[in-house]
């Protein structure tokens, strides 16, 4: 039986087809200003390898940032997930997954199934992202297919003290003016964005084997220095840009046969930037949504949904979760200011301030 | 008797230099009995000692002296690098100075520049009583604005007088600079397209929620001073007045704050010295 995972992410639209554990036929190719369209072609282009048509396929899952708008899929699931279980079919072994993606960065914990057990996520700042390696590329005239071979030919990196893409690019610019080398220039941000890389991979602790998904896992450069500060080799998937999409292809196929799946435990909320870590950590386990943190909150940034299938819980909102440093202070001027908030209310000691 | 009479005289006609050595500018400041007498404002260039020294000497030149050789205070980010002064005080320090001294009731200072974002807060004797800054990131700072403006192709002043006829504000719901330049064409290219006041109201709310998140840090408290380059645009400050529910003194000369602040440590500790 023939299956389908697509996955429509901010820069590159990928899909892969599976015939029981067979690859038998996948592509990548760029996203386009509209999300069905760029569906429609990048399914048509993986269905060409092995020239079968929508009717063969059994089940498709789509997943990535424009995941909604796939009208032929049978249901969406989130490139967390994905990722984790793509990268399980190719190594069971592994338990810490690291995806460099066009437009965020995301650290993943699963077990050895393939379900994630934590994970964060930064889609907050482009430091350290695919958007932020073309702006680099841009301005060293370089293609991208080529910096990642160039930083390896480093004989002086050139430290950086940012990661915001905005300072990067204009510290980058006044060392080419000052004549110093491209490769020393590229192998420092390297490394600044490793060191970033690897604090988002602390937060879910380190555990073997490792592995880096994503586009920017194809470049040397990066995965280099990835692997020197984690201290880890990474286990690398033949192509690692197509992992959330071959989860998805493995989700439709489990979807199809109807065994369900869920991943469980604490739940991070929030981004990190270059200004500091903005996130809040919600064990769904301990939580049991009495409602508290929703009224203690005085910026109102819980609420307890209840998801099909499941037990109501305390989420942070969605339009929450992309301004939590501007809408939060943080735990210790929060509690300078009010009497009660988010933590002082749970009884669960369910949530957790990183700032 | 004697000696505190020469003391008077001496106090009385001090003139002391601050310079800030900014990212953008360098500011200095000339301060005189009578307040201030020599301003000067220029990029540090790639040679940032002698852009210094050109600007140092435009604020003297103008004060109507031709030595440099004022007792003075050094402040900001590149205060290090030049040689003009041993005597460096910290940007925060300086702008509670400055800030006092141009507004005896400040309470809370924000300083917007080029590369960052410093709020201070200042206590009824006018010391620094705490502080936040804000530059590792592009976002809510000056040069945040400056990219919009370019993508925009409007000049800063021109997108700041646009955002004042805004009805709404675009949902810039971005911070980093990277990632709200796609939310900014993506409304030009909306069909029909946000009006071009909307976006550049949205562009500076995005700007001022984030100074106002650092503000929160230290506590808001009246009256409010803004100095910094950015102050100077009046886009931001209205809707920076809109969202902090109050209005904001704003210094005539706002970038140099802190060379004002350090001209006035400079002069305070030349007093010190002289009694001591």
């Amino acid at each position: 039986m023939i299956f389908t995972g697509i996955d429509i992410g901010s820069r590159a639209a990928k899909a892969i087809i599976i015939d029981d554990d067979a690859i038998i036929g996948s592509t990548i190719g760029d996203t386009g200003p509209e999300s069905v369209k760029t569906a429609h072609m990048t399914i048509e282009a993986a269905m060409k390898g092995p020239g079968i048509s929508l009717d063969d396929i059994s089940y498709i899952v789509a997943t990535g940032y424009g995941r909604v708008l796939v009208p032929f899929a049978g249901e969406n699931i989130s490139e967390i997930s994905c990722h984790a279980r793509g990268i399980n079919w190719y190594y069971p072994s592994v338990r810490t997954i690291l995806d460099m993606g066009g437009q965020d960065c995301k650290a993943i914990r699963s077990d050895a199934e393939g379900h994630v057990t934590n994970f964060v996520m930064n889609d907050k700042c482009a430091g350290g992202t695919g958007r932020f390696l073309e702006m680099i590329a841009d301005v060293l005239e370089t293609p991208l297919s080529e910096i990642g071979e160039l930083a390896l030919q480093t004989a002086n990196e050139i430290p950086f003290n940012t990661i915001c893409a905005v300072f990067a690019k204009s510290e980058a610019l006044a060392h080419l003016r000052h004549g110093i080398a491209r490769s020393d220039i590229l192998a420092g941000l390297n490394d600044a964005i490793a060191v970033r890389c690897l604090t988002l991979l602390k937060k879910v602790s380190i555990e073997k084997d490792f592995t880096i998904t994503g586009g920017i896992a194809k470049n040397k450069g990066m995965v280099a220095k990835i692997s020197e500060k984690v201290g880890l080799e990474p286990v690398l998937a033949e192509d690692p840009q197509l992992i959330g999409a071959l989860g998805a292809a493995i989700y439709a196929r489990e979807r199809y046969l109807g065994k369900e799946s869920e991943d469980t435990g604490k739940v991070q909320y929030g981004y990190n930037d270059a200004t500091g870590d903005y996130y809040i950590t919600i064990d769904s386990e301990r939580c049991d949504s009495c409602g508290e943190c929703v009224s203690a909150c005085p910026e109102a940034i819980f609420e307890i949904v209840t998801e099909d299938g499941h037990r109501p819980k305390a989420v942070v909102a969605e339009s929450a979760r992309k301004r939590l440093s501007i809408l939060c202070p943080g735990y210790d001027s929060c509690s300078s200011s009010f009497k009660v908030n988010c933590r002082s209310a749970c009884s669960k000691d369910a949530i957790s301030l990183s700032w | 008797m004697n000696s505190s009479l020469r003391c008077w005289k001496t106090v009385r006609t001090m003139k002391t230099l601050g310079i800030d050595i900014g990212s953008l500018n360098v500011k200095a400041i000339v301060l005189g009995d009578e307040g201030v007498i020599g301003t000067g404002i220029g990029p540090p260039g790639d040679d940032i000692e002698a852009g210094a020294r050109s600007v140092l000497e435009l604020a003297t030149r103008q004060a109507g002296l031709n030595s440099d050789s004022l007792p003075s205070v050094a402040t900001g980010v590149g205060a290090k690098l030049v040689s003009i002064t041993p005597q460096q005080k910290s940007i925060t320090t300086c702008l509670a100075r400055g800030a006092r001294y141009m507004f005896p009731t400040v309470r809370l200072v924000i300083d917007m520049g080029a590369e960052s974002t410093t709020v201070i807060k200042v206590n009824e004797r006018g010391r620094l009583a705490d502080w936040a800054n804000h530059d590792k990131c592009a976002s809510g700072t000056g040069l945040f604005l400056e990219q919009m403006a370019k993508l925009m192709n409007l000049p800063l002043e021109q997108m700041a007088k646009l955002s004042l006829q805004a009805k709404g504000r675009a949902d810039i719901s971005n911070t980093c600079a990277v990632f709200a330049e796609s939310e900014v064409i993506s409304h030009v290219h909306r069909d029909p397209p946000t009006p071009m006041e909307d976006i550049a109201a949205g562009i500076y709310y995005s700007v001022v929620s984030r100074i106002i998140s650092l503000c929160k840090r230290v506590g808001i408290e009246k009256d409010i001073v803004i100095t910094g380059g950015m102050a100077l645009n009046e886009g931001l400050v209205n809707i920076m007045e809109q969202e902090l529910g109050c209005e904001v003194l704003k210094p005539e000369a706002p970038q140099t704050i802190a060379a004002l602040g350090a001209a006035i440590i400079a002069r305070e500790n030349a007093e010190k010295g002289i009694k001591t």
